[in-house]
């Protein structure tokens, strides 16, 4: 008996949370056409989300490109088919590791941050004070913060895909012994536009995924320096594990 | 067009309730603030004098009843027009929640700087209300670089830079040294007749209550209890508002179990 209630409490808190993001979602849709819009605090934002997280989304790529590189030559080395390693790597980049690495360190920086920050101002009455002062909170904090993942991402994820392949090449040619001028070609060659655009497309979806679950966590944020801490770790969790089911599904369904 | 007369009260609260998951907080408020009035609200913990705050403010909705501002209901109003009346109003929150990634002229302007103004318009206007609460030159300190003192005082300086008909007060006195709570209860008092607001102030400081209150009105169980001036508070020999204005655990109001 008691193992079943904790999993119904489990399962409702996870309901609760679901229908929490859901309507977070609609709402941030029906007051996106009107403004006020809050420019400023999306250049902010943007900044925050895109800038600050370039070192780290870098990095992620550049060593993805190259240990893929590295990896994808000792198999295809048993059967002399080298000169495949930079498909490989590039159609990988592309379609999977960019976004979805990319993504995942996003959520860890960024979804944190969103929800850390809001659950303060929650827990502050910085968001009542919002309101008092004619200003809707929820237009003030969280539109700006979902517009701004959500265009940042792709961008993040664009960067990350030259980067990732030039850390292919750099492997394959100090290395592996490649020219970089075949490298290069090989790699494009057997590329097309979709290739590139599904991964934004992905970045898309997960940008304001991490958008949303973070400022939810954090704008539904109660039980002072606790709750905060907990609206932090569950934003970074569930934006991670909704990453990847998502990642799934979007591959499967619309880019076979 | 709602018609108002001098003698409409600024705020009336009607038969306000509020419950939260089946527990009643409020239960059949009914309290009338006349234009120009500063009305003192005081009561034990949890007896929901915040909710009621809350409740005026738009930031919770009632349960049942009404609250009126110059006779129009604003518990009925859409988001967007209750965002709209709370240009009227200005609040003073009990830890001044102060926003901290603003320095303290753009905390002190945010309304009108929302509103439109210009940067040195509103500059200067949160400048003359920070020399006002007795606060000049710390326009660009960081609300992290200031003394309780000068928090409040902000706080304060916030919630009247928009030129509101009324301000909220809660709990404005709560964490400062006894020196500066009559500092601030005078300052409270001064801007409360310079800019002819109504006033509202949760309190648990019998001082403030005594010396900001034009009426005292205690809450007990979700309910009012009494309204009384604060010459009332000391002669009334109600056995309930002598325990709590002289601040005795024993008593009819039962704080401890057992």
């Amino acid at each position: 008996m008691k193992v079943l209630n904790i999993i119904g409490a489990w399962f409702e808190n996870l309901l609760n949370h679901s229908g929490l993001y859901a309507m977070m979602l609609i709402q941030v849709l029906r007051k996106l056409p009107k403004p006020p819009w809050y420019p400023r605090q999306i250049l902010i934002q943007a900044e925050q989300v895109g800038v600050q997280s370039l070192p780290v989304v870098l990095l992620t790529a550049l060593f993805t490109g190259m240990v893929l590189a590295l990896q994808s030559y000792v198999g295809f080395h048993r059967f002399g088919a080298e000169s495949m390693v930079s498909m490989v790597v590039s159609l990988s980049m592309l379609r999977e590791l960019g976004p979805v690495l990319v993504a995942l360190m996003v959520a860890g920086r960024v979804g944190a941050q969103f929800a850390a920050e809001l659950g303060t101002m929650r827990v502050s009455q910085q968001v009542d004070a919002l309101w008092t002062l004619s200003t809707d909170p929820f237009r003030y904090l969280v539109t700006p913060r979902v517009i701004a993942v959500t265009m940042m991402l792709p961008l993040l994820v664009a960067l990350a895909d030259i980067v990732g392949i030039g850390g292919g090449c750099l492997i394959s040619v100090a290395l592996l012994g490649e020219t970089p001028s075949v490298y290069l070609h090989n790699s494009i060659h057997f590329l097309t536009l979709n290739d590139f655009y599904s991964g934004i497309i992905k970045a898309m979806v997960f940008g304001s995924v991490i958008g949303i679950i973070g400022c939810t966590e954090g704008f539904h944020c109660s039980g002072g320096a606790q709750g905060v801490g907990q609206a932090t770790t569950r934003a970074m969790v569930i934006s991670a594990m909704s990453i990847l089911v998502l990642d799934y599904i979007l591959t499967a369904w619309l880019f076979q | 067009m709602i018609k108002t007369s001098a003698n409409t009260p600024k705020i009336q609260v009607c038969h306000l309730g509020k419950q939260f998951n089946g527990k009643v907080v409020l239960d059949d408020i009914s309290l009338e603030v006349a234009r120009g009035e500063s009305m003192v609200v005081i009561g034990l913990s949890g007896t929901g004098k915040s909710v009621l705050m809350k409740c005026i403010l738009g930031l919770l909705k009632p349960d049942s009843g009404q609250i009126l501002v110059d006779g129009e209901d604003w518990s009925t109003l859409d988001e967007t027009e209750q965002l709209e009346r709370m240009r009227r109003i200005g609040m003073v929150f009990q830890n001044s929640a102060l926003f901290d990634s603003l320095p303290v002229w753009q905390n002190v302007a945010f309304a009108l700087l929302r509103r439109g103004k210009s940067n040195k318009q509103a500059r200067s206007s949160a400048s003359e209300i920070l020399d006002l609460v007795g606060l000049p030159g710390i326009e660009d300190m960081m609300p992290s670089e200031l003394s309780g003192g000068m928090v409040k005082r902000v706080g304060l300086a916030r919630a009247i830079c928009h030129k509101p008909e009324m301000v909220f007060y809660d709990e404005p006195l709560s964490g400062l040294d006894p020196v500066m709570s009559d500092a601030i209860t005078k300052l409270m008092r001064r801007l409360h007749e310079e800019f002819c607001v109504t006033s509202v102030t949760i309190a648990h400081n019998m001082q403030l209550a005594r010396n900001f209150g034009d009426r005292i009105a205690m809450l007990l169980d979700g309910r009012i209890y009494r309204i009384l001036t604060p010459n009332e508070l000391d002669s009334c020999q109600d056995p309930v508002v002598r325990q709590f204005v002289d601040g005795r655990a024993e008593g009819p109001i039962r704080v401890l179990e057992g």
